[in-house]
């Protein structure tokens, strides 16, 4: 009985070692791996800050004008092309060109256009 | 084994009945130790295992094993970088990068000559002899470049040289160049904060992980630069300066000198470009103080609206003599006064008021001593003293008084906001907050300066000024710059200070040109009306879509009787219309 229980008790003890050994090494392993992510996270925020910086510097509000300039035929916008919803007149239920007339004299509308839709600028 | 023979057996383990009492002697005594011996050893097992127990409880249970982790984790940032500095809408405006810095152990060095002339090839700013010099010694550390760009440091290892080292280090890097010279600042190479916010912010910048955002918008300060380069370039000036505040928060939307410099490369720190005009350089503004003034006369009720001085001939004072520069030779009422900028009629308003309430008012609006503000560059304001009654009637039209632009944008702010003083800053304040100013002059003298500023563009020497469609007000101001103790006629300082919405104003808009030349353009004229007022009303157009103020019809019935000026006579309104 005796030698059984000695035999258990070792195999314990034996099994338990293994297994701390196991956690051990692989404790150390993960130790390694975490402090490997760490250091690619600390390259991957530097990458960021590089590109933030660059993103910046390629967002300099004079080169983007100038490449405005150069590539779109867009320029800066005027207060008359700018307009609100609130100051646009109700679709009219009378003929077209008898809404034409009836428009306030400062809209250049011709009589076959639509009134005002056919304005410069877009309502906000 | 017999369990009776053996002499370590424990005595509560009691022999079989039939077995002899055990006897004194010496066997008895060994049987006595050994019990002993094992009691205590018993003991040492059982608080060993009391302490793995406690100690397993701990782990499993409470955080003892998250220390640890959180501690693996946060090893690899050895000292954090200095904090970014960002604008109002988070662009980037200063940011710490790792670069190469090169040092060099001496000791392992073994031809100094031969190594310092070797890099000497590579890197081109860096003195020869000196860096010999430095090899030579018998330091264990010397600096020898930092930082290095890429290709520096490759061609640098190349040479394979022993003794030479590199060594990551912080660099602080601009990448809106020169947009915010003087607002941003630079550092040196240890990363200290020499100038701008990088001063000023220094020690939070260094703790800090968090960016620091300023209220800066890159986008207005562009526009800005832009605008004031523009005139500057236009009229031959020899520099310019700008600001546009938040009148309802004071916070500095941009803040522009020219000359500038690229924080990149930072100038000497003694030279004109170094030097942030708007709020290190103390200015005589001229008639742009007339705001101040009429707001003096307006809330002290020497005057008011209707009120008439007499300006019919220039102002005899001791050896001085007051001129206007737009003549009426007549009474003028008060907003004449304010709308063709008479000097003389400033004068005796001033005069009226006397010197002790005008001392009083400037120093409620923060004009007479240094601003409050986070740039370490802050100029003093030139007060005379004592301040005699010559000295109160030259202020009454700017001169006789230096300022700041900043503090003059701050206190045409409070003038024109409803009466609040807010100091100014460099700092966001979060959406919707609406700061604790002080009221330093009525809500209705405030009213009534916002009609008289608009008057000036309408009709008066602003006109340049006008955006359509976004209700500027304003005052134009030109001093006469002191050169060999007296005014210059040639030698000017021409500013505008817009303000916008006037109906309800959300920004103040300062842009003075510093010694511009007529041309054929302005008929020869180098005036704040001439060189600033367009500068001002092309920066307004520009930024109002990116603030989102909208144009308004500016001849509806609603806004005509909003600016109404009453005390206005038919005869005023007809020369003013010329």
């Amino acid at each position: 009985m005796i030698r059984l229980a000695t035999l258990l008790w070792a195999l314990l003890v034996a099994a338990s070692g293994y297994v701390m050994f196991q956690v051990k090494y692989q404790v150390v392993q993960l130790e390694d791996e975490l402090a490997h992510v760490n250091r690619l996270i600390d390259g991957d925020r530097e990458q960021i800050r590089v590109l933030d910086a660059e993103w910046s510097f390629l967002n300099q509000p004079a080169r983007l004008a100038e490449l405005a300039k150069r590539h779109l035929k867009l320029s800066p916008i005027t207060p008359t092309q700018i307009s609100r919803l609130d100051q646009l007149p109700w679709r009219s239920p009378t003929p077209p060109a008898a809404a034409a007339s009836a428009a306030p004299p400062s809209a250049p509308s011709q009589p076959t256009a639509a009134p005002r839709s056919s304005l410069p600028g877009s309502s906000r | 084994m017999k369990p009776d023979d053996n002499p370590c057996r424990p005595r509560h383990f009691k022999p079989g009945p039939c077995t002899p009492e055990p006897q004194d002697g010496p066997a008895q005594l060994l049987l006595e130790t050994s019990h002993t011996r094992l009691i205590i050893t018993a003991v040492l097992f059982c608080l060993a295992f009391i302490v793995i127990g406690a100690r397993l409880v701990e782990v499993a249970g409470f955080k003892g094993g998250e220390t640890r982790l959180a501690h693996i984790a946060a090893t690899e940032r050895a000292e954090p970088a200095r904090a970014d500095i960002v604008d109002r809408n988070g662009v980037l405006l200063a940011t710490t990068l790792e670069a190469p810095a090169l040092f060099a152990v001496p000791k392992l060095i073994k031809d100094p000559e031969r190594v310092a002339e070797q890099l000497a090839s590579i890197l081109p700013d860096i003195e020869e002899s000196e860096v010999a010099a430095k090899l030579a010694s018998d330091k264990s550390f010397v600096w020898i470049k930092r930082p290095l760009t890429p290709s520096q440091a490759l061609e640098v290892n190349r040479l394979g040289l022993p003794g030479l080292q590199f060594q990551p280090v912080g660099r602080r890097v601009y990448p809106e160049g020169n947009l915010l010279s003087h607002v941003v600042g630079y550092v040196d190479v240890d990363g200290k904060g020499l100038a701008g916010m990088e001063r000023g912010f220094d020690e939070i910048l260094r703790d800090g992980q968090e960016p620091v955002e300023l209220s800066v918008d890159a986008r207005i300060q562009y526009i800005l630069r832009d605008e004031i380069a523009r005139a500057i370039a236009q009229f031959s000036a020899a520099g310019g300066l700008g600001v546009v505040m938040d009148v309802n928060t004071g916070e500095v939307v941009a803040m522009v000198s020219l000359p500038d410099f690229d924080p990149n490369q930072p100038v000497d720190a003694d030279s004109d470009a170094a030097r942030n005009q708007a709020t290190l350089g103390v200015y005589e503004m001229g008639s742009t103080f007339k705001i101040f003034n009429t707001a003096l006369a307006l809330e002290t009720r020497t005057a008011t609206l209707a009120s008439s001085y007499d300006a019919t001939k220039p102002l005899q004072i001791g050896r001085y003599t007051i001129h206007d520069d737009h003549a009426q030779r007549r009474w003028l009422t008060v907003p004449e006064i304010f709308q063709y900028s008479s000097n003389i009629g400033s004068a005796r308003m001033a005069l009226a008021v006397g010197i002790d309430r005008q001392k009083d008012f400037l120093g409620r609006l923060g004009l007479l001593k240094t601003p409050n503000f986070e740039l370490p560059e802050l100029g003093a304001p030139l007060v005379p003293s004592p301040w005699r009654e010559v000295n109160s009637m030259t202020i009454a039209f700017g001169h006789g008084i230096s300022v700041s632009p900043l503090q003059m944008a701050t206190a045409v702010s409070a003038v024109v906001n409803g009466g609040v003083l807010h100091p100014p800053t460099l700092i966001k304040r979060p959406a919707g907050y609406a700061p604790a100013g002080q009221q330093v002059l009525s809500t209705r003298t405030s009213e009534d300066l916002r009609r008289l500023l608009r008057l000036v563009v309408e009709h008066g020497t602003g006109k340049l000024a006008n955006a359509p469609g976004y209700l500027v007000g304003g005052k134009t101001g030109t001093a006469e710059k002191v050169s060999d103790k007296r005014y210059d006629r040639h030698e000017l300082f021409s500013s505008f200070i817009g303000v916008f919405p006037i109906t309800a104003p959300r920004y103040v808009v300062m842009i003075s040109i510093n010694r511009p030349h007529g041309n054929k353009a302005s008929a020869g004229f180098a005036t704040g009306g001439w060189v600033a007022a367009p500068a001002v009303a092309r920066v307004i157009e520009r930024m109002a879509p990116l603030v989102g103020i909208q144009p308004v019809d500016e001849d509806s019935p609603e806004i005509r009787r909003s600016l109404m000026v009453d005390s206005l006579s038919p005869q005023g309104r007809k020369l003013a219309a010329n």
